[in-house]
């Protein structure tokens, strides 16, 4: 029966459901990982590079995450397609707001903006919703740093740190663990999470820096300043998580070792 | 023959206005304000085609409002002045233009004062200071006089009193009454009317 | 004939059966009528951008020998006092040098506590006047209150807005009574909407002021406000070639509005010439 309401984004199922939206988050749930942190000075977002294919260019910098405006950088997960639709859309809001006003647009209102969009292809007929979930990481005079998350719904939040794409509830709780006691956070601590959690949550065995897409942004003198993370000092924080992950693992051996001497 | 007078100083703005209204050579009106309250810390000076100056101030105040209500928080002064300006600019280019001249005056907490000088070309500048109309030709060796960057909101009120004087002494036109408000960080104020009987017994050379 | 068919002669005008088909007249009718069925879709003059044209066809006017005399010469005034709102006209139409009535009505009754003038051209005020007779009705109806003054001669300040610089020529007085007490605005075809104690409109005016300006207080008794009034119209109608007639005074109170006076001026001058040589 519910193959009948399967096909029209705008109707809703029996159970009060749409499922093209619904199917739509569910694509992006099987998409490349993306998750964001927010620290008290800066945000990181980090990335999962799927295409590792050593044809590949790497002249082309960056895949998934894209600048926005002087003050915004975005991550995707989804339909790549897609998903350039909507960061392009995104560029020309926040160009037309600076030629509007004459200042950045603020962040929230970038998003929000985006967000009516999305919005619109879950009612309007004929269309399909976009297959793309975004990560925002910004800055702005009247609240700050922000990390945002928009769905193909049309939702969106504000958060401390999140997660999308392939295995995001594995990595939301253990942010959320991780987090549980701290109020905020510093950047490099930020970049540290960020890739325990990947390692932890992504498919793949052992974490490779062309796997990993990083990107942060900081306010420096007056200025925003936004970097993607070159692959050795990728590498770098990967080998300092190994290292700690090993120790760990040496110092948990040595304690089962020692019980087991005692009993 | 209308004037509007600004002074922007180290944390305040003040603005200054005739209060006629005429129509050719009939004084409609004596009591006219034509500085408007816009938003906590903002106020917008209009004159120019009658009926447009009310259609276009009303049009932009009513946008600032309605930004605040979408957003939660204000509108910049500057961004009041960009946006005002890109309207007049697109409605110079229509059919029907909108002819007038005004000053934004606003004061932001981190960014500061701001006075911004708009024409009916739609040029736009920040200034110091500055002037629309006849009357302020006469202002403009009083301002380049009188100004200074530390200059207090005492001095400005006695700055535009010269003013006025000038203007009532100079002008062949009658402008009796002039409209006095400043903004600052506590918001916006008006101050009491400069006519030629609060002038009576003002020395300006003291 | 077929290089005919391929050069679609049967489309130039002089091959259709007449130059002016019926559809096309019906057409044009219908575009000049519109404002039947809706009264906000006047036509503009018949001529590309009036914005621009009107005024050069106006300026050229003695060379040309087009030019429209609108009927422009009134007086009309109003003046807020403690008692409530003066409203005082003349009677005259002209068109240019011609009279064409010395029995206008140039207050309109747009309800039972909101009046209008007319000053300019006629048929643009008593055609407006109209429109906003409606909209004041229709507020009524739909808000189960009297419009306020403020709103009405917004709404008109909005109209002459929309249709400035297309050759409307208007100075009208809206007087009324409403919640916040008696209520004066100046309305005109510039656009300009603004409130106030005392006004006067039209060719006159000046006359008007002058007489006006001199007796003027606020806390006249009825009497005299009235008399004001219509003093102030007679001398407008004594130096005024484009203004006389009947002088009218009404007078708006918190009751609504009372027709107070209907006097030819010519019987006012001797009255006052009278008064006067009996001092």
């Amino acid at each position: 029966m519910a193959r009948r309401y399967d096909s029209r984004t705008t109707i809703f199922s029996p159970e009060g459901r749409l499922y093209q939206v619904e199917y739509a988050m569910e694509a992006i749930s099987h998409a490349g990982t993306c998750l964001g942190i927010l620290a008290e000075d800066g945000i990181v977002l980090a990335a999962e590079c799927r295409s590792t294919n050593k044809l590949l260019d790497n002249a082309i910098p960056s895949e998934k995450i894209y600048r926005l405006n002087e003050n915004m950088v975005c991550s995707v997960a989804g339909i790549t397609s897609d998903a350039n639709v909507l960061t392009s859309e995104l560029r020309l809001i926040a160009q037309r707001y600076q030629f509007s006003y004459g200042e950045v647009i603020p962040c929230e209102q970038l998003v929000s903006h985006l967000c009516d969009i999305k919005q619109a292809y879950t009612q309007y007929g004929g269309k399909r919703p976009f297959g793309v979930s975004l990560l925002y990481m910004g800055w702005d005079s009247k609240y700050g740093y922000q990390l945002y998350q928009s769905d193909p719904s049309g939702n969106y939040g504000g958060w401390k740190a999140t997660c999308i794409g392939n295995n995001f509830g594995a990595a939301i709780s253990m942010l959320k663990q991780e987090l549980a006691d701290k109020e905020s956070i510093k950047l490099d601590e930020a970049k540290d999470l960020a890739i325990k959690v990947l390692s932890k949550t992504l498919d793949t065995t052992k974490l490779t820096p062309e796997k990993v897409e990083m990107a942060t942004l900081q306010r420096i003198n007056n200025a925003t300043v936004y970097s993607i993370l070159e692959k050795p000092d990728v590498e770098k924080l990967i080998e300092k998580y190994n290292k700690l992950e090993a120790e760990a693992e040496a110092a948990k051996k040595e304690k089962q070792a020692q019980q087991q001497s005692k009993s | 023959m209308e004037t509007l007078l600004g002074i922007k100083g180290p944390d305040f703005v003040m603005l200054a206005a005739d209060t006629t209204h005429a129509n050719s050579v009939i004084v409609m009106k004596e009591d006219e304000n034509k500085i408007h309250k816009v938003a906590d810390n903002l106020l917008i000076s209009t004159v120019g085609a009658s009926g447009d100056t009310e259609q276009f101030t009303e049009f932009i105040a009513k946008n600032i409002v309605l930004y605040k209500m979408r957003n939660g928080y204000d509108l910049s002064p500057k961004s009041a002045a960009h946006f005002t300006r890109k309207n007049l600019a697109e409605s110079l280019r229509s059919r029907t233009p909108y002819q007038v001249f005004m000053f934004i005056a606003g004061y932001d907490v981190t960014e500061g004062p701001e006075l911004t000088f708009i024409d009916n070309l739609a040029s736009a500048q920040s200034l110091n200071y500055a002037g629309h109309g006849y009357g302020s030709m006469f202002c403009a060796s009083i301002f380049d006089r009188y100004w200074h960057p530390k200059i207090t909101q005492e001095e400005a009120y006695d700055v535009l009193k010269k003013c006025v004087l000038e203007i009532q002494k100079r002008l062949i036109v009658n402008l009796k009454n002039f409209n006095v408000s400043v903004v600052d960080k506590s918001g916006v104020r008006q101050l009491e009317q400069i006519s030629s009987k609060s002038l009576l017994d003002y020395n300006a050379a003291a | 004939m077929a290089l005919a068919e391929i050069c679609k002669i049967s489309n130039a005008s002089y091959m259709k059966p007449t130059a002016w088909s019926s559809s096309e007249v019906e057409d044009e009718l219908n575009a000049y009528t519109s404002n039947i069925a809706n009264p906000y879709t006047l036509a503009a003059p018949p001529f590309e951008n009036p914005l621009e044209n009107l005024n050069k066809i106006q300026a050229n006017g003695d060379k040309t020998g087009i030019k429209i005399n609108f009927d422009h010469g009134t007086t009309t005034l109003g003046f807020k006092y403690q008692g409530g709102v003066i409203l005082a006209v003349d009677s005259r139409a002209t068109g240019g040098q011609y009279i064409g009535s010395q029995s206008m009505k140039k207050i309109v009754e747009i309800n039972q506590f909101l009046l209008g003038t007319l000053a300019g051209g006629a048929a643009d005020c008593v055609y407006w006047d109209r429109v906003l007779s409606k909209e004041c009705r229709l507020h009524e109806l739909r808000n189960k209150e009297r419009i306020s003054v403020a709103a009405a001669s917004k709404i008109m300040a909005n109209i002459a807005h929309e249709y400035k610089g297309m050759g409307l020529s208007m100075g009208m007085m809206l007087a009324g009574y409403d919640k916040r007490g008696p209520g004066l605005y100046y309305v005109d075809s510039e656009g300009s909407r603004t409130p106030g104690n005392v006004f006067s409109v039209g060719s006159g005016s000046i006359y008007a002021f002058g007489v006006l300006d001199s007796g003027y207080h606020w806390d006249l008794e009825d009497a005299a406000a009235q008399e004001l009034g219509r003093r102030a119209i007679y001398h407008a109608t004594f130096r005024d070639a484009y203004s006389g007639g009947i002088i009218r005074v009404y007078h708006m109170t918190k009751n609504g509005w009372i027709k107070i006076s209907e006097t030819d001026c010519m019987e006012l001058h001797y009255k006052y010439k009278e008064e006067k040589e009996s001092k």
